[in-house]
């Protein structure tokens, strides 16, 4: 492409339109980031104890990045905390009351409130670091658990640095249950815990029982006294304000906050007011901002509010008026670390809200405040969160395909996922079969489930799944059927130079240069992950029981259904619905590898077994005819290949199926399979030597679902097809999961195709789009990620980042700005075949 | 392997899907080989001969020579230039595509039976149900295989699939006529109204072309049920793409075909084939024509409007020229003024 044309299209990105003065203000005001008077950067909290921390460190062990940081970060954390006077009687209280109340106290009278000019919504600062409230003994017991020789830490760490993937207990990552606490308020909520806790026998209310309902009903007063203190700050303000209007607001705001969201809401303005402080107090209270606390199906439990504000003169503008505000406070998560440079900004986070979608009877939900959230973002963008979810199925009106495929065609690639409903709830109730929760999850109300994080299918409001706790190379079984259950090379600590002795890690499968036929490598590479479904297991284990003992979240468990039922906090398994996801990696790059054994070897002849090992061993150098057989004449999964798509499948279940044996013994929590994928394809594939698909070591793997990268060459639809096949496609009988469809991945699973604009570029060509999306429905998988990005465009991007600030791509289900992902995937997003029909 | 397909085959140069510039609806569209036209723009150029043939392509290549000790018949030669296949010698084997690590060394044609084509394109079949597309028969002139084409639409048409057929209408009316109760549209090229033009251009008059347009244009009004039919015409510089011919398309249309043409179809040059004129060895004597700017495929549309032919069923599609570098200038002044008041 000629220069004339990366400027041309350098003019298309997309530009916020039909921005009041006052969100103007506030989002160039958001966009200076560090610049800013205000910000919402991590305090650090202290109970003034030498052997208090603040940092979770836990809760990272999903982010491998941060590995080398998880030190300094506790020390800095520690260093800066500030002293909390506590109560005279703090260190009589249970763990979990100490908690509840440490957290409430430093969020009412510690952290102070403000207001931004022109601002409808209150609820500022929230990024916090509180202490962890324990006594010595608790600190020294969880420090073993973490530090000691065969500790977490050390058991996470060799977990990577083998290649096997990375597990944690992580926080976030689910829908809180916000319509609940909108409907009956938290004095509703405080009440129930109450009647709960009076419910009690008197050993139990001296016991675990009674303290954590005590912990939860502290937590449940912190958001009426929140709101309280803003209301005073908005008297104070609204007393010395000249200008009419804003002391109206003022006096508006002022009056919202002194009856919400303690009494049940009953306008939208409150009903927003509610829902932004209820949702920022969750990341207050999990210490941690943003990442998957998600809100669920937003257009419809906000559209009683929103019809009643209308019904009494609210100007539909304003109404959107106030959405725009909300939307600027949910980026306020990024001024953590604001500090960092980029403002702050990483693609980590995923404050998800889902519009649209199915109701009772495959009716469609769609309704006039889906549609003005949806100009609201088209508006906004390019902004990031809250990050949109919209889902679709058989019967999505017209009217809403063609403002998507609008949206599209103006963005750099859609400013929302896409979810497809039939494909997901199908994988919702397969999960309440394979579960035996069928009594929660069910024909009646599956179509409730909403999405968190990106596209991690979930019930809503009575549901934990642990969407990104453990994320497991599937390619790392490949490695160790080649070599007999060991390694293929020497683990080098990179920083120390230490070598590791090569072990025998996995089971003895037999020397694989002795098979003579295909059925006993797979035998070798069945149990291989067999092995690693459970190393990941156990390892989640520990993370897992240490949280439950030592990290509780009363607040968090006041809004999930189940934990006041059993009076048992949701770190420990409180929720109604509690799994946690088994996330593959790498998934075509290991059935490649699979289909490049089989053919190289065993089908076509075209080597032996030793000199393919050989080959893979010496990282491909000096075999680059080998390499290119695998490369190019192997047959590869994602171009609706039968016979390829086949062993895909077989792939699939094998994995799955191991996965659904497992639950965690210290909290209960059933596995249950996805592909999320996160940025794990990227960064692995430094870790992961070569493998037989051609791929040597340092190129990325394969990412969630997608087919390899440039392996899908018959075009959008046969990916399509073949993403839906191995999902499961549709039963020929029609007694699929949910109707004819099939799903044997629960937590659903990422899929994005890059599309060129020109697929787009007139009313024809949309038309023919949306009937591409409609056909996504009935083929394909149960999320869908578009980019509409063009290869030059990245390249001049990644030349000139500077005049790309604003660009945005969204990869796996999460959106980023391209210049701020890092050189590697930006490669990798440039390298995504962009596909074009012309 | 052989060289030319057996009786109940056909010879496919490729599969494109999802393909939307070929009928409506998204589509998937089976490029026929051989053609008997030899237009001097052809964008498949590849397309053109009714034999398989082997070709290289450079940048594939790893350079190990493996295919040269693979062909049997001693056809292939590696030379500063490149590979040289010796078309005398190689009988389009395969042995050296098999020893190709790298597919640089590939066959353009592949055998089908109606059987495996129909289901290979099935395969989108919901893709063309929610578009109302279906699948397009092209070429090379799918015509010049006319007895599979008529098995293939045939069995095609009994899964209710909508189906188009592109030619180039040079073959006799049978073989035409042959194929339409199974066809619900005709995509018919009309290059070149000057007879003399046309020759020169395509290598044939358009006698036969002329004649079987009408001819398609009253079956298209008879025939129950019907098939609709659509005129495409390549705006090709120094070619096609003058007014008096765009006129003169048009005037024949607003006389003989106005009440039976759904659709004419202005497509513009398009350059993105060159590189298979290079991987054939052949000179192109397109490769430096320019694209059209859009002020002069605009011209052309005016042009068409005017011409007698229903205005309404005009479409103008394919590339256009970009802005040139004066214009990149100027965006390039406009975004550095916008960077520095502070945008």
């Amino acid at each position: 492409m000629s220069i004339s044309t990366a400027l041309q299209q350098s003019q298309k990105i997309k530009e916020p339109k039909n921005l009041s003065a006052r969100i103007n203000w506030l989002r160039n005001y958001y966009f200076q980031g560090a610049k800013r008077a205000w910000n919402n950067e991590f305090t650090a909290w202290t109970t003034g104890t030498p052997w208090d921390i603040q940092f979770d460190e836990m809760t990272f062990y999903i982010v491998p990045e941060t590995y080398p940081f998880l030190q300094p970060f506790r020390i800095s954390m520690q260093q800066s905390a500030r002293p909390v006077k506590l109560h005279r009687d703090f260190w009589s209280w249970s763990l979990p009351e100490r908690k509840a109340w440490f957290v409430k106290e430093v969020m009412v009278n510690y952290v102070p409130q403000e207001i931004l000019p022109g601002d409808l919504l209150a609820g500022g600062r929230f990024n916090i670091q509180t202490s962890m409230c324990w006594t010595k003994k608790e600190a020294q017991e969880r420090d073993k658990l973490i530090y000691g020789k065969a500790g977490a830490r050390a058991k996470m760490k060799w977990f990577h640095d083998h290649g096997y993937g990375n597990a944690g207990a992580t926080s976030g990552h689910l829908i809180p249950g916000y319509e609940r606490a909108l409907k009956i308020g938290w004095k509703g909520i405080y009440q129930d815990l109450q009647d709960k806790y009076a419910a009690l026998g008197e050993k139990e209310k001296k016991g675990k029982n009674g303290a954590q309902l005590r912990a939860m009903m502290t937590a449940a007063t912190m958001p009426r006294e929140l709101a309280e203190k803003y209301a005073n700050l908005c008297a104070k303000l609204a007393a010395a304000e000249k200008d009419q209007t804003r002391l109206r607001e003022l006096s508006q705001m002022e009056e919202n906050l002194r009856k919400v969201p303690w009494e049940p809401a009953q306008t939208f303005w409150e009903a927003l007011q509610a829902l932004w402080l209820t949702h920022m107090l969750v990341m207050s209270d999990e210490n941690y901002p943003g990442p998957g606390v998600s809100f669920g199906r937003i257009d419809q439990y906000l559209l009683p509010y929103w019809e009643y504000s209308l019904k009494n003169g609210m100007d539909r503008e304003f109404g959107k008026e106030l959405l725009k505000c909300f939307w600027i406070h949910a980026n306020t998560v990024y001024d953590a670390m604001i500090r960092i440079g980029n403002q702050g900004i990483t693609s980590g986070y995923g404050q998800l809200i889902t519009l649209s979608g199915m109701g009772q009877a495959g009716r469609d939900m769609t309704n006039d405040l889906t549609y003005a959230m949806l100009e609201v973002i088209d508006e906004m963008t390019p902004i990031l969160e809250p990050k949109p979810n919209v889902r679709l199925h058989g019967n999505s009106p017209d009217e809403l395909l063609d403002k998507i495929v609008e949206m599209i065609s103006v963005s750099q690639g859609a400013p929302f996922l896409l979810n497809f409903d039939e494909r997901s709830m199908a994988g919702m109730l397969r999960e309440a079969k394979k579960a035996g929760v069928t009594h929660l999850i069910n024909e009646d109300n599956v179509h409730d489930y909403a999405p968190v994080g990106c596209l991690e299918n979930t019930m809503q409001g009575n549901d934990r799944s642990g969407t990104v706790d453990n994320n497991l190379n599937l390619l790392k079984a490949v490695e160790l059927a080649l070599n007999n259950g060991r390694d293929f090379h020497v683990f080098v600590d990179p920083i120390t130079g230490k070598k590791e002795k090569i072990r025998q890690d996995g089971p003895k499968t037999g020397n694989p240069e002795k098979f003579r036929a295909w059925d006993e490598f797979w035998a070798a590479y069945a149990e291989q992950t067999r092995y690693i479904i459970k190393r990941c297991v156990d390892l989640y284990e520990q993370t897992e029981s240490i949280r439950a003992r030592f990290c509780p979240t009363p607040y968090l468990s006041c809004l999930v259904k189940g934990c006041a039922e059993k009076a048992q906090d949701i770190t420990a398994g409180g929720a109604e619905l509690s799994f946690t996801t088994l996330e593959a990696i790498a998934y075509a790059t290991t059935v490649d590898s699979l289909l490049a054994v089989k053919h190289l070897v065993f089908d076509n002849n075209d080597c032996s077994m030793p000199e393919l090992i050989t080959a893979l061993k010496d990282n491909w150098e000096g075999h680059e005819k080998l390499q290119a057989k695998a490369r190019f004449k192997a047959p590869k999964y994602g171009r609706d290949d039968d016979e390829a798509d086949k062993l895909a499948k077989a792939v699939m279940d094998l994995w799955c199926n191991e996965t659904w044996k497992y639950k965690t013994i210290s909290t209960n929590r059933q596995f249950r399979p996805g592909m999320l994928s996160w940025n794990y394809w990227v960064g692995d594939g430094f870790i992961l030597p070569a493998s037989p698909d051609g791929r040597p070591k340092g190129r990325f793997l394969s990412n969630a679902i997608c087919p390899s990268n440039g392996a899908d060459i018959n075009g959008p639809t046969a990916n399509v097809n073949s993403v839906g096949k191995v999902l499961g496609g549709k039963d020929a009988n029609g007694r699929g999961d949910f109707r004819e469809y099939l799903n044997c991945l629960p937590n659903g699973a990422s899929h994005t195709i890059t599309i060129n604009p020109s697929l787009l570029k007139s009313p024809e060509h949309r038309a023919k789009f949306k009937a591409f999306l409609r056909g996504y429905v009935e083929n394909g998988g149960s999320a869908l990620q578009i980019n509409m990005l063009d290869a030059d465009m990245l390249r001049d991007a990644q030349k000139r980042p500077e005049e790309y600030r604003s660009l945005l791509v969204r990869i796996t289900g999460y959106n980023a700005y391209f210049t701020s992902i890092g050189r590697e995937l930006q490669d990798e997003v440039i390298a995504r075949i962009s596909h074009t029909s012309i | 392997m052989q060289k030319t397909a057996k009786n109940n085959q056909g010879t496919i140069l490729r599969i494109q899907r999802m393909s939307t510039e070929d009928g409506p609806g998204l589509r998937s569209t089976i490029f026929f080989k051989g053609c008997p036209l030899s237009c001097a723009w052809c964008h498949n150029p590849e397309s053109i001969a009714v034999e398989r043939q082997l070709h290289w392509t450079k940048i594939k290549c790893l350079g190990c020579l493996t295919c040269i000790d693979a062909c049997p018949k001693n056809a292939l030669q590696m030379t500063g230039k490149g590979m040289i296949i010796d078309e005398r010698r190689c009988d389009v084997c395969g042995a050296c595509l098999s020893a190709c690590p790298s597919t640089a060394l590939d066959i353009y044609g592949e055998y089908y039976k109606v059987e495996k084509l129909a289901a290979e394109v099935l395969k989108d079949k919901v893709f063309f149900e929610k578009s109302g597309g279906g699948v397009t028969l092209s070429g090379g002139e799918p015509t010049l295989q006319a007895n599979f084409c008529r098995e293939l639409l045939e069995l095609l048409k009994t899964t209710g699939v909508h189906t188009a057929l592109d030619t180039c209408g040079q073959c006799s009316w049978q073989t035409l006529e042959a194929l339409l109760p199974h066809t619900d549209l005709v995509m018919f090229d009309l290059k070149e109204m000057d007879k003399v033009k046309h020759k020169k251009f395509t290598g044939a008059n358009n006698k036969k072309i002329l004649e079987n347009l009408l001819r398609l244009a009253r079956h298209a009004q008879l025939q129950k049920p019907s098939f609709q039919l659509w005129i495409r015409t390549p705006l090709i510089p120094g070619c096609t793409a003058t007014e008096k011919n765009i006129k003169n398309i048009g005037a024949f249309i607003g006389k003989n075909l106005n009440s039976a043409i759904a659709r004419w179809e202005l497509c513009t040059f398009n350059n993105l084939c060159l590189h298979k004129y290079e991987g054939l060895g052949l000179d192109w004597k397109f490769k430096k024509a320019p694209l059209l700017s859009a002020a002069e495929a605009q011209a052309l549309a005016d042009a068409a409007r005017r011409s007698g032919a229903n205005p309404e069923i005009i479409h103008l599609s394919g590339p256009l020229k970009f802005a040139g570098e004066q214009t990149a200038k100027e965006v390039m002044n406009k975004k550095s003024a916008a960077l520095a008041a502070g945008k």
